[in-house]
């Protein structure tokens, strides 16, 4: 082997690498919150009894699943502000593009959560005199949030990689860092070596906490 | 109390109530037996409005369930109006149906708090009462997966009573316990009976039937093939049918 890794490069621009890991969070994190409340409202729309937004949710899902990601980032960069007339900077249309993505996993979440709730729960409640929404949010739901947990948590962490991918559109992230120092270093292997073991480690800290997360509310159960 | 006139009922090309006709007076215990498949736990659901009727009328205290009378033209009911009518009618399922993730307390606060607008605090000593009515007084805080089959039909039968139903209906209430476990649940529908609740009850508790029952109904293929007084059902069956049913089950 003729090469010789020299891991000090990572050291000396310690400050520099993980100044892209606030990107990356900020990003991820933002994506996350609109994702879930999207996915939320698409999840419920497609087991509508209206039809027509049931198709509308339906389709929403379908597009978004079935297009890369990578495509539907650039794709909101360059052309909706062409559309809407609104530039955004590339945090924002990158955080905007994840969301919408994410949204149509969540709403797979939402909706197979809520599937996997056993009629009678809904029943009881609507003999009772439970409206559907009251029923929804009282009964449902509740149930339904803890058996999104781990589904929701590998999406999560299938976001937080992907938001590698906003270093396409130049926002600073964790991965950009990396690009411009290797760069100018010429120490790509080190430096991306080092990069995975940050987002291992980030990732593993999201699970570990969605898994205490888990167990306080298994109490019930 | 109850009425219900010519009803019938089908799921796609199976006719599951055929041209039912019941009544039942206030304080009256009516008791549904039958094969299964005779069509009792939809009649049951029907009354309550959780299967849609294709065809007939059910009165309950001279409300008519699922529709309405606007202006001599019977309408379909809108949501609101059907949660009104039936949260005035309590329902028991076989497989209990308690909220998994909310204590048995809180089982029987909810429709007090959500549909009678009840204060927390005022519901929360109503739903103790009738946890203690039902002999739970000692088990108010314990989710539904920590008690007995019999706690959790209990802690049910406490939950339609919260609302004061002028009505109850159960529909096999005992089927999925264990047999030591079926008599606490009989002995608190029997005190509801002898309270003077107005019941329906879908069973296959013959002893239950010929104790607390004041008529019996015998269900054969989606129609009511033979009622009476136990006395009469039990020891005088006039039809064959009820004649080889009961000698099954007795």
């Amino acid at each position: 082997m003729t090469y010789t890794f020299q891991f000090g490069v990572v050291g000396t621009n310690l400050g520099f690498l993980l100044s892209g890991i606030y990107a990356t969070l900020y990003v991820t994190i933002a994506a996350l919150a609109i994702g879930a409340v999207v996915g939320l409202v698409v999840g419920i729309g497609r087991l509508s009894k209206r039809r027509l937004l049931a198709a509308l949710a339906g389709a929403y899902v379908e597009v978004f699943r079935n297009t890369p990601a990578l495509v539907q980032l650039i794709w909101v960069y360059y052309c909706l502000p062409i559309l809407t007339g609104i530039n955004m900077s590339a945090a924002v249309s990158c955080t905007i593009a994840l969301a919408v993505n994410g949204a149509a996993y969540m709403a797979e979440i939402v909706r197979g959560g809520i599937q996997s709730i056993d009629r009678g729960q809904v029943e009881a409640a609507r003999t009772l005199g439970l409206s559907h929404f009251q029923t929804m949010r009282k009964i449902v739901l509740p149930q339904a949030f803890r058996r999104m947990i781990p589904p929701f948590v590998n999406e999560s962490v299938a976001l937080l990689k992907f938001s590698s991918l906003v270093s396409v559109l130049g926002v600073a992230d964790l991965t950009y860092q990396a690009q411009v120092l290797s760069t100018t270093t010429f120490r790509p292997i080190e430096i991306f070596t080092f990069v995975a073991i940050v987002y291992f480690a980030l990732c593993t800290v999201l699970s570990h906490c969605a898994r205490l997360l888990e167990l306080r509310l298994a109490v019930s159960d | 109390m109850v009425r219900v006139e010519r009803v019938n009922k089908s799921f796609g090309a199976l006719h599951v109530l055929r041209d039912i006709d019941l009544d039942v007076k206030t304080r009256e215990v009516v008791v549904l037996i039958g094969a299964s498949g005779s069509g009792k736990t939809t009649l049951l659901r029907c009354i309550n409005c959780l299967e849609a009727i294709d065809s007939g009328r059910i009165w309950v205290d001279g409300v008519p369930m699922g529709f309405h009378d606007e202006a001599g033209v019977f309408k379909r009911d809108p949501e609101r109006l059907l949660n009104q009518k039936r949260a005035q009618i309590g329902f028991v399922f076989q497989r209990f149906n308690l909220f998994s993730h909310m204590t048995a307390l809180q089982n029987v606060a909810l429709a007090p708090t959500m549909v009678k607008r009840m204060p927390r605090r005022e519901a929360e000593e109503l739903a103790a009462a009738q946890l203690a009515r039902v002999g739970l007084a000692d088990k108010l805080h314990a989710y539904p997966a920590r008690l007995s089959g019999g706690q959790q039909q209990r802690v049910a039968i406490a939950r339609a009573l919260a609302m004061s139903p002028k009505l109850m209906l159960f529909d096999e209430p005992t089927s999925a316990l264990d047999p030591e476990l079926v008599g606490e649940v009989l002995e608190a529908m029997k005190q509801l009976a002898d309270e003077g609740m107005t019941m329906i009850v879908v069973t296959h508790e013959m002893g239950f039937a010929r104790e607390v029952g004041d008529r019996i109904l015998f269900l054969h293929e989606g129609a009511i093939l033979e009622e009476g007084t136990p006395e009469q059902m039990f020891n005088r069956p006039r039809q064959e049918r009820t004649r080889t049913f009961l000698s099954k089950v007795l």
